[in-house]
């Protein structure tokens, strides 16, 4: 390999070491250029003649700034605007031709004086320059852990947020994706390396955030990189950078462009809910009901299914309104569930010429919800634009517009548990409710009115980001740069409470909910950029300064009393109640950092660089407000060395190594150090009187810790690349550690039940330690046959485990029925499920005399009950005898894309799994046991335990919860692993001849179908889950009180789609 | 070179705004040092009163478990049932079948809301002691009543709770052991509130010498320390400013709060909007008629039957449950039924609401169509009265954020016949039987003089039949009538279940109790564990031993 050029506004000539103070000055990383000494090779000198000629691409249009140097010297050129050039070399010297984008060239200079050239467009992935942040490195010259999305391949797929697009494809990455259109999938770099922020940090063009949503605005097509720094790689963004940083760039046009392109992508689709599990239909129910009774030794009677010695299903129900009972009874998941269509339309425009291009694209995308009047629509557009200004100095920007509305609402938990014997609609097609608490119908509010009231509610959000810069190139190897960067949101959301009649527990007013928020984001960046090129040496350095300013503020009302319930009616003014101001809020962070990295490297064969970044964060304070994050990184590329044998199959062969030291401040709180206490009407106000107006009060509401500082976190990367068979097979290997210390979390066992009603002050609670492997391998077919092939394959693995705790143990979120189901503590990974362990169930009095004794008041009430172990072998079952059930980290996580093209046929498949990591399927509680008795059950309810199925998997049935079986056991914990066909897609492009005769240049169309099958033992929804929150991982379920977190299951959807380029 | 310059010097304007640049203010936010101060102190104090209610931030257990009426103790207790179906809120059917573990969210909702209100006051105490030129005894005085009266629930209810110091509240330390009781604490609190309270307060939700004086006298009482108790609790029957209001049910509409018989409420209130004032932790207990829910709290029919008097007008003490009153149990609305002709109590239709007679202004009560169960349940077939607002008190009518009821009945944590009763324990207990007689007769004569309920053509609603006591024939039967008519004047206002654990009757008394309603609601026994004696004082909860990373012990028994 031969040396190449890492940034695009880098000049090839011998350096002026005058100008090099003046850097020194600002930035002491300078100092690493100062000893640098030019090398000339002498002994051609004599012998130079001057070449001239012209660079061209293969439509022989001119090639501009092509960088042409003689091999081994430092001498060197670039070609004009019009491709021109002239540089003096001697016969038998190479030249090297490079240019970003193209492969590069070397001839052997002869006696010619004139030598044109052609660059060809670069298909090899080790010249693809990758955007790195401030600089931009080819991927044969990177030393640190990156990844790349192969954008093309991952946008195949009907994506809705562009981080889906990272799912499966990058090793050492976990994307968990909800199905509920709008939501932000949560992406994982490399475990979990704190226990508060995990989100990676976005780079989008120039605009920096960690908000995932951000994602939801950009147009997939408009991707033309997606990058991921895992390693000491990211300590250019230090204190923001720990999770890792993701870097999107957006297409941009090129210069010299013949003429503009217009490319059309869209696809039409239907979307379906898969995996739906099996309920009891209104027969299975009504014996499940009449068992459930006799079991308990009470009354077998039920106001539908009557009193007889079966359960008999009603043709009417018993109820103050009309109802027919559906044949069989409903299956309430079917109600609430529909074919959804999807459907997504874009439109890029680009053009350049050698003084400026551009790219302008609009894409309009709707993607109906799998559940009813649920759903998310969006329309963005993007203008992306760059102006070379006499020569030196380039002026751009990059803005993107967008607009979308969210109708969420998942209503599976109300599906799940209301009766089969109800229709969604009356016989005078009024919605059906549970009446009265007498006719046993439960309580589980319509969800098919819940979800068909709602249809008119919205979350509408407007956002711009983007940004301008100017470059310029001061001097010769001296770049400057400017860039302010804006991220602007407008939130407002309105939810209409209607009334609910039928309901058993119907409510007394409807409200009126308005929601809205305004976030601002600016960064303003300036960098300075040297790059230079002494012999075999070769260096490049960035130092900036930048400064950074988020703000939001928002604030809810809402009002009670509606006269109409219509949505032309729904404003505030129109309430009849007192408006009540829900919450208000104004915050604001700011982050001030100076930085610098620099490159070197020799000869093509050994790399190094170094970063350094200090930062300073309005977050903290006195001491605790800046710190320093260094990185190093090497590397070696071995095949270079002239020991290493040129014939054999390993063609490329590269070892690196990295250590670097990276940040997280990113934190759920603006001033988390001080103690802050807050009028409020809801918690603080009293009325002395008994009766008119409250006197203000005031609580805390936060209680501060002035020692709050960041995460840091230390990253350690060792790893090689193969390169066999002419590159055709690309391996890549990589170990890791990494160690977090001051995690930062609230502290719920500093302010715990026995304290203040305040939110838990941020700690830094302790360590966690990260240790994996990421491994990818990829073969491509490149002959030139019609038939080609490729496979990519990777896996990844983490194992994490918490090394130091402020506290003995920290508990996940106790909102859950039955208490916490996590626990944190030293020498465990993050988060492990926490309860009893179930030995089996009792099937004899005998036995649970032996056992130890879980209170049962005679034995005989014991049979048929959970079996718990007595861990602390005291004879006695009781809340010390919960202990670590499962571990919601999988061994490894894995990805496969598979692709294959004949004539103009292409297909890809992309799989995509977890192997190893529990799930805990809280949802169980409500689908497995009589939590709401007259509700719905799973099917696996019919295998309950009794004196003829002694060995079932469930206890036996009963009216009520027995032998507190549903607070947190073993029971509830399953093997999540699975393997999903994530996408599979299957193309046809037309023949020129067709193409031609249509004015097209390109036309493809495609079917495809996404999330076809999983593989998977899990009996819930969807084994991808969310988590709640970093102590509360691999939950599935519905977390009572602070907040809702319930799986709306993927869908599976088949689409249609065409590719146009004109 | 000068160029140069040019280009660095947006740098150097970056670098010159940083110190400011990296303070960002707290808007809206008020720091200590604000609060370091009258209106401060106000505030807070303020904050800690709003704690009273029960609805405290961040409460992890359940929001139903918090209402200061302790309402759902008396579903543990045989004065109620949790009412509605049994599967609806089934932790408080597991709570009120005995069949209850530490990790029940009743038991922690109303652990966490106590402690809400102790730091609360603890905060108004830390900010006091911070402020050196001024004297805010009263105020300070305010703040240790309500942490005594915290405490005194915790005590009460959870036997060894951990006493969180204002020192403890200062430092961040809210993990402290809980080694035993924390009367000399509650004491201490109360014995400063005594001697530093005003005799009179300007607003009636503040407690005055005189209501600290009468808590101090109950928790006296709860330590068998009869002869303290005696002294202050008849000390404000002699001087203090209370009396019985003339109509029983005064005290519980709008128009009786704050009434002479009124020592200490809780002051509850209804706006159109979201009543945040309101008893947000009653929300369910309502009758499932009239657009209300949802059928919790409703009385038991061993209740009903203590309400059962003699031809002589007196209570049957040691045989009321040999007869049942006639219950509508089973019986649908449109089915006929005739109420009970025996004699009862003319208090029994004030607090418990039965077919056939009228309902708190809302005409003839039906039966078992505002009833809210199922014969599978085991809820019987009354109504709570007590806590119901009456027809046309919109001052009352407040809205829950679930669209449900907020009622802003004032609760009276303590009434005056409440100390009536106290007095007349203790005196019994330093066999005063002449006192007692005296305190015992003053609340049957009230009740008997009172306005009765009527029928719809104005004749008493049914056969009452009361008379004060001519006298006590023996200590032991005038604690047996003294404990009964605490029954009967104080039932549904959620003190039976502490009274039966600190008479150490609750074992044979709720055994009997579970018997005796299996008679009328068979599906009752069978579901329902035998009562033991740890139950008389509840877990501490699971989460919060889990988050006092075991600094807490579990109390003996589970």
């Amino acid at each position: 390999m031969d040396m190449k050029i890492t940034t695009n506004h880098i000049g090839f000539s011998p350096g002026k070491n005058r100008y090099l103070h003046i850097g020194v000055i600002i930035f002491s990383l300078f100092l690493f250029f100062g000893p640098a000494e030019t090398q000339a090779f002498n002994s051609f000198e004599d012998m130079q003649q001057t070449i001239s000629g012209r660079v061209t691409d293969q439509n022989g249009l001119p090639l501009p700034a092509v960088n042409i140097y003689v091999k081994g010297t430092s001498i060197g050129t670039q070609t004009d605007f019009d491709g021109n050039y002239s540089l003096d070399a001697a016969p038998g010297q190479t030249l090297i031709y490079s240019f970003i984008g193209y492969a590069t060239l070397e001839i052997v200079v002869g006696d010619q004086e004139e030598l044109d050239v052609v660059l060809v467009e670069d298909a090899s992935k080790l010249d693809e320059v990758i955007v790195m942040g401030y600089t931009t490195q080819t991927r044969a010259d990177v030393t640190g852990s990156v990844s790349s999305v192969d954008v093309s391949e991952a946008t195949k797929a009907p994506i809705v947020n562009a981080a889906e697009a990272l799912q499966g494809r990058v090793t050492g990455v976990t994307v968990m994706s909800d199905g509920q259109p709008g939501s932000s999938p949560v992406v994982r770099i490399r475990g979990f390396g704190t226990s508060n922020n995990n989100n990676p940090l976005y780079i989008i063009d120039g605009v920096q955030t960690d908000d995932p949503s951000i994602l939801n605005s950009l147009n997939a097509n408009d991707i033309e990189q997606m990058n991921v720094l895992k390693d000491g790689a990211a300590a250019i963004y230090g204190a923001r950078a720990s999770n890792g940083v993701v870097i999107i760039t957006t297409k941009g046009g090129g210069y010299n462009m013949q003429g503009p392109t217009v490319a059309v992508d869209s696809y039409y689709g239907v979307a379906r809910a898969s995996n739906l599990p099996d309920l009891l239909n209104a027969q299975q129910h009504g014996e499940m009901i009449f068992q459930s009774l006799r079991n308990d030794g009470a009354d077998v009677t039920h106001a539908q299914y009557g009193n007889g010695p079966n359960p008999v299903v009603p043709d009417m129900l018993d109820v103050p309104a009309d109802v027919t009972v559906p044949a069989g009874g409903t299956n309430w998941l079917e109600e609430i569930f529909r074919d959804a269509p999807t459907y997504s339309a874009s439109v890029s425009l680009q053009n350049g010429n050698e003084f400026g291009k551009y790219l302008m694209s609009v894409n309009y995308l709707k993607r109906e919800g799998i559940q009813l009047e649920t759903g998310y629509q969006r329309g963005t557009t993007r203008l992306n634009s760059e102006f070379k200004i006499r020569e030196k100095l380039k002026i751009g920007e990059h803005i993107n517009i967008s607009f979308s509305n969210t109708r969420s609402g998942n209503q599976i938990n109300n599906a799940l548990r209301s009766s089969p014997l109800l229709p969604a609609r009356d016989d005078n097609g009024n919605y059906t409710g549970t009446y009265t608490a007498a006719a046993g119908l439960g309580n589980a509010e319509n969800p098919v009115a819940v979800l068909n009231r709602s249809s008119d509610n919205f979350n509408k959000s407007f956002r711009v980001f983007g940004d301008v810069y100017a470059a310029l190139e001061v001097l010769e190897h001296f770049n400057v740069k400017t860039s302010i960067s804006a991220d602007i949101q407008y939130y407002n959301g309105r939810f209409f409470t209607a009334l609910n009649p039928n309901h058993s527990e119907p409510r007394s007013t409807n409200t009126l909910t308005e929601q809205d928020a305004q976030n601002y984001q600016w960064v303003w960046t300036n960098t300075v950029n040297y790059g230079n090129n002494f012999g075999e040496h070769s260096i490049n350095a960035v130092a900036g300064i930048e400064a950074l300013s988020q703000s939001g503020k928002g604030k809810g009302f809402s009002r009670n009393g509606y006269l109409f319930e219509d949505p032309d009616f729904y404003l505030l003014s129109n309430g009849s109640g007192a408006p009540i101001v829900s919450y208000a809020y104004d915050g604001t962070s700011t982050l001030y950092s100076v930085f610098g990295t620099a490159n070197y490297n020799y000869f093509g064969k050994y790399y190094l660089t170094a970063t350094v970044r200090r930062d300073k964060s309005s977050r903290f304070l006195g001491e605790n407000q800046s710190d320093v994050f260094p990185s190093f990184s090497a590397g070696w590329v071995i095949s270079e060395e002239n020991f290493f044998p040129k014939d054999g199959y390993v063609n490329r062969l590269k070892l690196k190594a990295s250590w670097g030291a990276l940040g997280n401040q990113t934190l759920p709180a603006d001033n988390p150090t001080i103690n802050i206490s807050n009028l409020n009407n809801q918690f603080a106000n009293y009325a002395f009187n008994g009766g008119g107006t409250a006197t203000t009060g005031a609580i805390l509401s936060q209680v501060g810790n002035p020692n709050l500082r960041w995460e840091t976190s230390i990253t350690k990367n060792i790893g090689m690349n193969l390169g066999m068979f002419d590159d055709r097979l690309d391996a890549t290997l990589e170990f890791y550690e990494i160690t977090t210390e001051d995690l930062i979390t609230r502290d719920n066992s500093l302010i715990s039940t026995t304290a203040i009603d305040a939110q838990a002050p941020l700690v830094n609670l302790g360590s966690i330690k990260n240790t994996g492997f990421d491994f990818s391998l990829g073969y491509q077919n490149r002959t030139t046959s019609e038939f080609t092939y490729g496979a990519n394959l990777n896996i990844s693995h983490y194992k994490n485990e918490v090394t130091e705790l402020i506290s003995e143990f920290q508990t996940g979120n106790t909102g859950f029925r039955g208490g916490a189901i996590t626990r944190t503590s030293v020498g465990q990974p993050l988060s492990y499920f926490y309860g009893k362990e179930v030995l089996g169930i009792f099937t004899s009095e005998a036995e649970v005399s032996a056992a130890a004794d879980q209170g049962f008041a005679t034995p005989a009430d014991g049979v048929g009950r959970f079996q718990y172990a007595d861990v602390d072998n005291n004879g006695v079952i009781n809340d010390d005898d919960r202990t670590n059930i499962g571990n919601p980290h999988p061994d490894f996580t894995y990805g496969l894309n598979l692709t294959a093209g004949y004539k103009g046929f292409d297909v890809s498949a992309f799989f995509q799994g977890s192997q190893g990591n529990d799930i805990y399927n809280y949802q169980k509680v409500f689908t497995d046991f009589p939590l709401f008795f007259d509700g719905n059950r799973s099917t696996r309810v019919l295998d309950s335990y009794s004196v003829d199925n002694p060995n079932a998997t469930l206890p036996g049935l009963s009216a009520t919860i027995r032998n507190s079986e549903t607070n947190p056991n073993s029971y509830f914990v399953e093997d999540g692993s699975y393997l999903r066909l994530k996408n599979l897609q299957i193309g046809y492009n037309f023949a020129e001849t067709v193409v031609e005769r249509l004015m097209v240049q390109d036309l493809r169309i495609y079917v495809q179908g996404t999330n076809l099958f999983t593989i998977t033992g899990y009996d819930g929804l969807d084994p991808e889950i969310g988590s709640f929150d970093s102590l509360t991982l691999g939950v599935d379920g519905n977390v009572a009180g602070g907040g809702l977190y319930q799986a709306y299951p993927v869908s599976r959807i088949f689409t249609l789609g065409v590719n146009i380029k004109i | 070179m000068k160029k140069i310059i040019y280009y660095i010097l947006p740098f150097f304007a970056l670098i010159a705004c940083t110190e400011d640049f990296t303070n960002t203010p707290a808007v809206g936010a008020l720091s200590d040092q604000a609060l370091q101060n009258e209106q401060g102190v106000d505030l807070l104090l303020t904050g800690a009163y709003s704690a009273l209610d029960g609805i405290v931030n961040n409460n992890g257990g359940n929001g139903f478990a918090v209402s200061p009426d302790n309402w759902w103790f008396d579903v543990l207790s045989d004065d109620a049932h949790k009412g509605s179906t049994d599967g609806d809120q089934q932790e408080l059917f597991l709570m009120e079948t005995y069949a209850f573990t530490p990790s029940n969210p009743y038991i922690l909702g109303k652990w966490e809301a106590l402690y809400g209100g102790v730091n609360r006051a603890n905060a108004v105490i830390s900010v006091i002691e911070g402020i050196e030129d001024r004297d805010f005894t009263e105020k300070l005085a305010e703040a240790r009543f309500l942490r005594g009266y915290f405490n005194f629930e915790l005590q009460k209810i959870y036997g060894n709770p951990a006493f969180i110091s204002a020192e403890n509240y200062a430092n961040t330390e809210f993990n402290q052991p809980n080694p035993g009781p924390i009367w000399t604490e509650i004491e201490a609190d109360q014995q400063f509130a005594v001697e530093n309270l005003p005799e009179t307060q300007p607003e009636p939700g503040r407690p005055t010498s005189w209501t600290a004086k009468a808590f101090l006298g109950k928790t006296y009482l709860f330590q068998k320390k009869w002869a303290e108790a005696f002294a202050i609790l008849q000390d404000v029957i002699n001087n203090g400013p209370y009396g019985l209001n003339e109509e029983f049910v005064a005290n519980f509409t709008a128009g009786g709060e704050n009434s002479q018989e009124s020592v200490f409420a809780i002051q509850f209130a209804a706006d159109d909007g979201l009543s945040f004032n309101g008893n947000v932790g009653s929300t369910l207990n309502f009758p499932n008629a009239l657009g209300w829910c949802c059928g919790f709290y409703v009385p038991t029919q061993d209740l009903v039957d203590a309400f059962q008097t003699g031809p002589d007008g007196l209570p049957l003490l040691d045989n009321y449950s040999n007869n049942h009153v006639e219950s509508d149990y089973g019986i649908a609305s449109d089915e006929p039924f005739t109420p009970e002709t025996g004699p009862l109590d003319p208090r029994l239709d004030y607090t418990v609401g039965r077919r056939g007679i009228e309902y708190n202004g809302y005409g003839i009560n039906p039966g078992s169509e505002w009833v809210r169960n199922t014969p599978a349940d085991i809820s019987g077939s009354y109504l709570p009265k007590k806590n119901v607002y009456h027809a046309g008190e919109e001052v009352n009518m407040g809205t829950a954020d679930w669209g449900q009821q907020s009622p802003g009945i004032n609760y009276n944590v303590m009434r005056f016949s409440d100390v009536l009763l106290m007095a007349a324990e203790a005196a019994v207990e330093l066999e005063d039987l002449d006192t007692a007689l005296g305190y015992v007769n003053m609340i049957r004569n009230r009740a008997k003089n009172m306005t009765y309920v009527q029928a719809e053509d104005g004749s008493p609603a049914a056969n009452y039949i009361i008379e004060p006591y001519d006298s006590f024939s023996s200590p032991e039967m005038a604690l047996k009538a003294v404990r009964f008519e605490k029954r009967l004047e104080l039932a549904m206002e959620g003190h039976r279940y502490f009274d039966l654990g600190r008479w150490d009757i609750a074992v044979p008394v709720l055994t009997d109790y579970v018997n005796n309603e299996t008679e009328t609601i068979p599906n009752f026994g069978p579901k329902t564990s035998p009562f033991q004696q740890y139950m008389t004082i509840m877990p501490i909860p699971t989460t919060a031993i889990d988050l006092s990373g075991g600094i807490l012990t579990q109390n003996p028994g589970y």
